[in-house]
């Protein structure tokens, strides 16, 4: 293309060139007055000046396409290099505390020890299997093939908070659900399995940066273009600063740092979700302490 | 090397049985051996596929785990050529990545289980004795088979289909590989971890659920009364087992 316009634009040069000193020669037309143009010096600037304008044209319209893929080209080197450094963050501690575990091991000085370095050293490796779970749970997302089925989301959303409320670290923890029934909800056409690991994963998540006392509360409501999951807590909230990259794989919140979990379950429901048409979107309010909701909506047919 | 000791330990041996654990990784052999030692195993070990194929040919053992991810021939190639040469000896391969079309192609190439990596010890001996088990019973092995029937029941494992009295089952993807892998496993406790790791590729905390969601959809379509059932039986606390006896078709 560039390589076109710019034959273009010499071979208009050319002609113009030649206009200007074979028309005076070829043809001699009247002798000009001052200020008045012969007229191949008048071909020659007007074509003179389209070439130029091509030749800019076409100059500034690549180095800009140069300039926009080497800013994706930077943009994904960062998200990659950042990418790299959050997981370099997270297997590093686990591994920190197996390699102390094992020395501790190694020198135990009666069987109370032992067995409290291998609990610890269990602990410890079971964190970094989670991590790797979670990671090849969002590699296997873009390989495998989603069920495009009917899914009755009221059930599923039940289904999952009955899961939820299972765990023995939510014993005695207060999840409302309310799922409007009027009008009923239409049914969303997707992969069962998946629609739910990423309702649990915001259960998950909601559940574990609010206080034991607090409710998190479960709405699915319906306003016939779309689906509406909610799932609010009372939690502390989440920073300005981190609302935007919260989604992001690997990426912890300021408030999250203490709080275990691999980083990437937010990363996995959005994935999900954006795999079935849908959004997620949050709303927190950092600032007076009033919780988080995250809101998942789907398209229904 | 095992052939030089073997006079000297024959007799203590005996019905030790020998298990070839093939993993390149030397962290994974040095920790499996002493573990499958005390489990009441001998045990030999290979480096790579090629060294793998040797020994089983050579070596004639009663049970193979063989990790996929090898130099030299991978796991999957020496299971297909060790089956190719007629060699039945029942198989474990270790998948590294869990991705779906791996977990397909593990039956595909005769393996009669699989486990994903990273595993407990414990795990992999489970599964090592329920192989076993049914290698020496006699029965032949239901994972080479691509046809299978119980009562009324058949299944195409290589056209995804499975019948009831000649009707076509309306079955997920997921369902039948579910039925799949309990028909495979007859007479075994399946527990609902197993299925989420083999058939989805991942476990989560309540992943167990949709095993059930699964199972419930599986029993509607076969007709089968959970409390009186003829071929899937919950083991309560457990997981699920398959107790109605399975054929191998032609």
């Amino acid at each position: 293309m560039k390589r076109f316009y710019t034959i273009l634009a010499l071979v208009m040069l050319a002609i113009g060139a030649l206009a200007l000193f074979l028309m005076p020669i070829l043809w001699s037309p009247e002798p000009v007055l001052a200020f008045q143009v012969g007229f191949g010096a008048g071909i020659f600037s007007i074509l003179f000046g389209l070439a130029v304008l091509i030749l800019i044209l076409v100059y500034t319209i690549e180095w800009g396409k140069t300039q926009s893929a080497e800013k994706i080209n930077r943009e994904q080197d960062e998200s990659h290099r950042q990418f790299l450094q959050r997981l370099d963050h997270e297997l590093k501690n686990p591994l920190t505390g197996l390699q102390a575990a094992l020395t501790n091991l190694r020198e135990a000085q009666s069987p109370d020890d032992s067995i409290a370095a291998v609990e610890n050293a269990s602990q410890a490796a079971s964190r970094m299997k989670r991590i790797l779970k979670d990671l090849r749970k969002l590699a296997d997302l873009d390989a495998q093939m989603l069920e495009r089925l009917p899914v009755n989301v009221g059930e599923l959303v039940e289904e999952m908070v009955g899961a939820a409320k299972d765990l023995p670290a939510n014993q005695g923890r207060n999840i409302h659900l309310m799922i409007s029934s009027v009008p009923a909800l239409p049914p969303v056409t997707g992969d069962r399995d998946m629609l739910g690991l990423a309702v649990y994963n915001l259960l998950d998540n909601a559940l574990k940066y609010s206080a034991s006392v607090d409710a998190v509360e479960v709405r699915v409501r319906e306003d016939g273009r779309a689906l509406y999951i909610e799932v609010a807590d009372a939690g502390a909230g989440i920073p300005l600063q981190d609302q935007g990259r919260i989604f992001e794989d690997l990426y912890r919140g300021e408030n999250a740092r203490e709080t275990e979990g691999s980083g990437l379950g937010l990363a996995l429901a959005r994935r999900i979700i954006q795999l079935h048409g849908g959004e997620i979107s949050l709303r927190s309010d950092p600032i007076q302490g009033r919780g988080t909701i995250f809101a998942i909506h789907l398209p229904v047919v | 090397m095992q052939t030089a000791l073997i006079p000297a330990i024959i007799p203590a041996m005996k019905d030790r049985p020998t298990l070839l654990l093939a993993d390149d990784d030397p962290t994974i052999t040095n920790s499996l051996v002493p573990f499958f030692e005390r489990a009441g195993f001998h045990m030999i070990t290979a480096a790579n596929g090629a060294d793998a194929l040797e020994k089983a040919q050579m070596l004639h053992p009663d049970m193979i785990v063989l990790d996929v991810l090898m130099p030299r021939l991978d796991g999957r190639e020496v299971l297909r050529r060790m089956r190719r040469a007629g060699l039945q000896t029942p198989t474990i391969l270790l998948t590294q990545v869990g991705d779906a079309v791996e977990r397909a192609l593990a039956l595909e190439e005769g393996a009669d289980d699989y486990l994903n990596k990273p595993f407990e010890s414990h795990e992999l001996l489970a599964r090592v004795r329920a192989v076993l088990r049914r290698s020496q019973s006699g029965k032949p092995s239901l994972s080479t088979a691509w046809r299978l029937s119980a009562y009324e029941l058949t299944i195409d494992r290589r056209a995804r289909r499975a019948t009831l009295n000649g009707q076509l089952l309306d079955l997920s993807p997921k369902s039948f590989a579910v039925l799949e892998y309990m028909m495979t496993h007859p007479d075994e406790v399946v527990s609902r971890e197993r299925l989420l790791q083999l058939v989805w590729g991942w476990e989560y905390p309540a992943g167990t659920r949709t095993v059930d969601t699964r199972m419930f959809e599986l029993r509607k379509a076969l007709g089968d009364n959970p409390a009186n059932p003829k071929y899937i039986e919950t083991q309560a606390g457990e997981g699920y087992s398959f107790i109605a006896p399975v054929r191998m078709l032609p």
